[in-house]
């Protein structure tokens, strides 16, 4: 053990070989940090993967409630994970439903599914959801690790004209809201998610250099927006406080960096160079980034979009030739529903991947999945109709012992999906009163 | 938006209607009528359906969603209450109001009363001072910082490959109010700030001879080996080799060996470094190995230094088999260099950003460097005060006892960081009345019109005039020479490539089955056409309804082919007369593959788009909850053939008259924009009647329509310019300006340049309205 009473990561992973556990010592966290991990319990961690255009339900919800379920047709491929799995019936998103708005239940659909907010119907000015789930996490949570969050997705977005009968294309292309108007764009290229992810390596020699000189590069800047603040009025001002919390942000991750343990790539892990062109090579690409997120301890909360809302990606290797969305519009045609539920199959393999994944790397006794709540879903149930109650929902992973999975739950209809985010939240050690339209925590998962 | 309303793989066609009729089975409306008919009025034209309508629940005493409407007595009422009588109009448009459980009004009689609601809204009286609408603070979007960065710097980076994509407001990515930062962004900004100054201003210090130890120390296959504590070695014809990067300059190449001295030769070796090569006999023995030199004079790159041994040799009659062979041992390579190293080459952008007067204190250079790169890249001239802010950092990084380059360095790194270069500012004068325009200052004019014409920073010339106060009254020789340079590229491929939408195009995938032809030699070339089209208009001046129609056009070979049109080979584009059946941007290939599905055309998508982006007329969108049809007979027959049958019922028709038969006339071309005489086995029927009863036999005669149009395109493509010159959406108040832009358009046939320079001349362009009491 080193002076500081420190071990690096680096040298328990030379100690033990490599791809293997990195298990949670104290001596691990820096001091002040010690006291959260008394016991040697590996933190949880929570990720929420959106599929869009909800699922064709006659395929995909189980027969049998409990312990005592049957996988759907479309939930097949968790078959070898149906132990680690929660499916969850009943719950609704109220706030993708048109409310006195029109249409648009895409753009709704991803604005409210994480923020239970109704997405302010605009193409332009002032476009405006609420703080999401997993960013009320990562506000809480986020100084423990270099990261305080992490948001993936696929489809890169060049929304040329309106996006959604008068919806701006942001609501479509993240979850992810920092605050009730500071979306978190996705990224995609899984290059630049390593160069996220890594990009602060402690062993390099140029990181302290360059982060001190950024530091005073921040500070100026700090100072230079500040003496355009009292300048500026209205919708300025507005910009210019997005940019002013984007510094400190970044203040406060410099500051932190140099607390926190170092991070070790796992040997025999090479960035990635290219977008692959095939979806599922894509997106399988991404899941594990996201477990190699997790496994190194970078970041605890993360995003996932396996697809925008409203997406016409036409999944060519499952002999699908028309757009997503299209397909889901299907007017009760029983072709087009096959195809619909070819794709929600297709993305629950990709699922299945990932915990798969997480399920392939020990960490403690058991696995990094054990730790870990990811939930996957939409916020609309059904495409044809755009519906938003009995959304398809999953949980995977035991949260830390906290969740009782291998069920199938059924609520009361409309009870709130965030009810479900506000329970996941008390787990994850970020207990929130109210999230959107929640009307309490979600029980039945323990 | 989505287009909801799509046929399907089975061709059942969606219903998509403005207003639901009160029963199903009612027999098609007539179309709505679409002529002006005078001024409407507010009290005539809509009060009447009001009450039949809607104040039983909003009105007469009762406020259901907090909403009286009987309040409302003139149009003055109105006007001043415009939100709630947009959202009005939205929500009976949509079909939400009344609720389902009312009665519907008849589809004629809301669209009437609509509107007149809409001409009420629109009124707006141009004669005394009006609002100049204020744009939001905007950040660069990714171009405009690639291209900022080039005229700045001097040199092409592309520093914003890397960065999110844009959002994009009332259809451009220029927009004001939806240009976000995530911490991520401002990481970026960060991070290509140091970067890019990395490329510009180099170390100018040669580098310090180093004496490198290769590490990584090779031996040639099956010639040798390598021992710890030994060395590598060769008992066989082949080399011991290392590799490592270097400086230009002189070399001492040092190699440490020995031989296992076998036979009656001392062993002999032959150091290899690039084209260098030297022999040496190696005589010494493990117990003194010997240094063999060289010296080199290498250019700057990867270097590999290799050994060979020249002398193998085996004694079979050696007693101790493990001597048997003569070895050459080498146990280190030193390269000790560079010596002499020569001057680095200075980028020409190092010489510029650094350039100050000599003889000058280390500080004082610094700040004539900072405040010349500061006025630049904030694109005004700058106050002592922000010079001194950004100087704080050189002595920072003085006081860390960084080069003097380096220290300028940090400086201009928070300068490419700052908030006045990432935005673009405008700021009120402090002697402006809150909600009253005021001109904007001739700075801000500039940057307002090179972002406009050039998605850039303003050039010399721009600036020399503004600091003169001369460039409001030298607007037109500006904009005629700014539309001359090669930069106004920026305008086709930023306002043009959206306006038309033709970035989608990348993403369109056509069924490779079906359209094996397609590929993305094609897809370029489709694009390329558009884009130099648009050019040809721009640069020629020609009319703006030339982009509807026109017997020219430009293609490749590859695009030639797809057309039909003969004798074009290779791959440059060239300008061409085009065979009768095509002209204009609406038969071009781009927009007829990007308005059609993956496996065959749409023409609703086709509709769509010449209502949307050519008479600025878009369909209201599809209605929350679109009613199943009922049960589908077996359909047969041609696209349109079964298309109208669906457009028999009512929910559907509305809308669909006014889309379907304007997509129809472009049915003689494939969904990637290929002639066909048939759809499959069936004849195709390009004819067509419009709602306002104007029939057409072809696209040839819709085009003729179409350019007929002329103030409905005109206003269209001004509003479009405008949005995008503005980088906020076209409001209300902006009405009386577009009408003058239109009116100056009909005055000088149309021509485009007349357009761009009736934009700059604007108030919107040139005002802004002060913050303060609402606007």
């Amino acid at each position: 053990m080193s002076k500081g009473g420190r071990i690096s990561r680096r040298t328990v992973l030379r100690g033990v070989g490599t791809m293997v556990a990195l298990p949670f010592l104290e001596a691990m966290l820096p001091r002040g940090l010690g006291m959260v991990a008394e016991k040697t319990a590996a933190p949880r961690r929570m990720a929420f993967i959106y599929v869009p255009i909800g699922a064709h339900m006659a395929n995909w919800t189980p027969s049998g409630e409990g312990v005592n379920f049957e996988l759907s047709p479309t939930l097949l491929p968790m078959a070898p994970h149906q132990k680690d799995l929660l499916v969850l019936s009943g719950l609704t998103c109220d706030k993708a439903r048109p409310n006195g708005d029109g249409a648009g239940d895409h753009a709704r659909a991803g604005g409210s599914y994480l923020t239970g907010c109704q997405a302010r119907k605009t193409a332009g000015v002032n476009f405006q959801a609420g703080i999401s789930a997993d960013q009320i996490a990562a506000r809480r949570l986020g100084d423990q690790t270099r990261l305080p969050s992490l948001e993936l997705g696929i489809e890169r977005y060049r929304g040329t004209g309106n996006c959604d009968s008068g919806y701006s294309c942001v609501y479509e292309h993240t979850i992810a809201w920092r605050t009730p108007t500071l979306p978190l764009p996705t990224e995609v290229n899984p290059k630049l998610v390593f160069e996220r992810l890594f990009s602060d390596q402690p062993n390099d020699p140029d990181r302290a250099n360059r982060n001190q000189l950024r530091a005073s590069v921040l500070d100026t800047i700090l100072e230079d927006a500040r003496g355009l603040e009292n300048r500026l009025g209205g919708a300025d001002k507005q910009k210019l406080d997005q940019y002013l919390s984007c510094v400190r942000e970044l203040e406060l991750r410099i500051a932190r960096a140099d607390k926190l343990p170092p991070v070790e790539v796992p040997e025999g892990t090479a960035k990635p160079q290219i977008v692959p062109a095939e979806y599922s090579e894509h997106c399988r690409l991404m899941c594990d980034l996201l477990v190699l997120a997790f496994q190194t301890d970078v970041t605890r909360i993360a995003t996932f979009m396996f697809a925008r809302e409203g997406s016409e990606i036409q999944y060519r290797n499952i002999g699908i030739t028309e757009g997503h969305h299209e397909c889901t519009h299907h007017r009760g045609n029983p072709g087009l529903i096959e195809k619909v539920s070819k794709i929600n199959k297709f993305h629950v393999e990709q699922f299945a991947y990932l915990i798969g994944k997480l399920k392939s790397i020990p960490e403690g006794n058991g696995t990094l999945l054990d730790s870990c709540m990811i939930t996957y879903g939409s916020a609309i149930e059904d495409g044809n109709r755009h519906t938003h109650e009995n959304l398809p929902i999953l949980v995977a992973g035991q949260g830390g012992g906290s969740l009782k999975t291998g069920r199938h739950v059924r609520y009361p209809t409309e009870t709130p999906v965030t009810n479900l985010w506000l329970a996941l939240l008390d787990r994850m050690g970020a207990h929130t009163e109210k999230l959107g339209d929640s009307t309490g925590i979600l029980g039945g998962l323990s | 938006m989505k287009l909801r309303c799509l046929l399907l793989g089975t061709l059942t066609l969606m219903a998509l209607a403005a207003i639901r009729e009160a029963s199903p089975s009612a027999a098609p409306p007539t179309p709505p009528p679409v002529k002006d008919q005078g001024s409407p009025s507010f009290t005539k034209d809509v009060v009447p359906f009001l009450t039949k309508h809607c104040y039983a629940c909003h009105g007469n005493g009762k406020k259901r969603g907090e909403l009286t409407l009987d309040g409302y007595r003139d149009e003055l009422a109105v006007q001043k209450d415009r939100k709630v009588w947009d959202n009005v109009l939205q929500m009976v448009r949509s079909g939400e109001m009344p609720p389902k459980e009312k009665p519907r009004p008849p589809a004629v009689e809301a669209e009437a009363a609509l509107r007149s609601l809409e001409g009420v809204l629109a009124k707006v009286d141009c004669s005394g001072a009006r609002n100049a609408g204020r744009v939001t603070l905007r950040r660069l979007n990714r171009v405009e910082y690639n291209n900022t960065v080039r005229d700045l710097i001097g040199a092409d980076f592309q520093p914003a490959a890397d960065f999110p994509n844009d959002d994009v407001g009332y259809g451009f990515d220029n927009n004001g109010d939806v240009l976000s930062l995530s911490p991520l962004l401002l990481e970026q900004y960060l991070s290509a700030a140091e970067s890019i100054l990395d490329h510009a201003i180099v170390n100018t210090e040669a580098p310090k001879p180093v004496k490198n130890r290769l590490s990584g120390i090779r031996v040639s296959r099956g010639s040798g080996d390598m021992r710890r504590g030994y060395g590598s070695f060769l008992h066989s014809q082949g080399s011991i080799y290392g590799e490592s990067y270097c400086d230009a300059g002189d070399y001492v190449v040092r190699v440490e060996a020995f031989g296992q001295q076998v036979g009656d030769e001392p062993v002999r070796a032959e150091v290899r470094i690039g084209e260098e090569k030297k022999e040496f006999e190696v005589s010494a023995k493990e117990a003194a190995p010997a240094t063999l030199e060289m010296n080199v004079r290498l250019q700057t790159g990867t270097r590999r230094v290799s050994v060979s041994f020249l002398n193998p040799y085996r004694d079979p009659n050696a007693e101790d088999k493990e001597k048997q062979h003569r070895l050459l041992v080498v146990r280190s390579i030193v390269l000790d260099g560079p010596h002499n190293a020569p001057a680095p080459i200075l980028p020409e952008s190092h010489q510029r950003i650094l350039a100050h007067r000599s003889g000058l204190e280390p500080r004082e250079a610094a700040r004539e460097v900072v405040a010349r790169f500061a006025n630049g890249a904030f694109r005004r001239p700058v106050k002592p005060v922000e010079i001194e802010r950004f100087l704080k950092l050189y002595d920072k990084a003085q006081q860390r006892s960084e080069r003097w380059e380096n220290a300028v360095r940090l400086a201009l790194c928070g300068i490419l960081a700052s908030p006045h270069f990432l935005y673009r500012v405008e700021l009120d004068p402090p002697n402006a009345k809150a909600g009253m325009p005021y001109l904007v200052n001739e700075y801000e004019l500039a940057n307002r019109l090179s972002y406009f014409i050039w998605s850039s920073m303003p050039d010399d010339q721009l600036f020399e005039l503004a600091a003169k106060g001369q460039l409001r009254t030298n607007l037109e020789l500006q904009v005629r020479r700014m539309v001359k340079e090669p930069k106004s590229i920026a305008f086709v491929q930023n306002f043009a490539g959206q306006w038309l939408t033709l970035r989608k195009l990348a993403t369109i995938a056509p069924d490779p089955k079906l359209f094996p032809n397609f590929d993305e030699e094609l897809r370029s070339a489709m694009h390329r056409e558009t884009e130099l089209f648009f050019e040809a208009i721009l640069r020629e001046d020609r009319s703006i309804f030339d982009l509807l129609n026109s017997d020219f056009s430009f293609v490749n070979e590859r695009l030639a082919r797809h057309y039909g049109v003969e004798g074009v080979t290779g791959r440059e584009f060239r300008r061409v007369q085009l065979p009768a059946n095509r002209g204009g941007i609406l038969t071009h290939a781009s927009i007829l593959t990007l308005t059609s599905n993956s496996t065959r055309t749409a023409p609703v998508k086709r509709g769509k788009f010449v209502l949307d982006q050519i008479l600025n007329t878009p369909p209201p969108p599809p209605p929350p909850d679109v009613p199943n049809l009922p049960e589908e007979k077996e359909l047969t027959g041609s696209l349109r053939q079964v298309m109208e049958m669906h457009r028999e019922n009512a929910i559907c028709a509305s809308c669909h008259q006014r889309m379907d038969p304007i997509g129809f006339a472009f049915e003689h071309y494939n969904a990637i924009g290929a002639w066909r005489d048939k759809d499959g086995v069936f004849p195709i029927d390009p004819t067509g009647v419009l709602p306002d009863g104007k029939s057409f036999k072809g696209p040839a005669d819709l085009k003729t329509i179409l350019t007929g149009k002329k103030d409905l395109f005109s206003r269209c493509l001004t509003e479009k310019v405008l949005t995008y010159a503005l980088g906020r959406g076209v409001e209300h108040f902006d009405r009386c300006a577009v009408d003058k832009i239109v009116k100056a358009l009909e005055q000088n046939e149309y021509r485009f340049s007349i357009l761009l320079m009736e934009v700059v001349k604007s108030e919107p362009f040139q005002m802004r309205t002060a913050t303060g009491e609402k606007q």
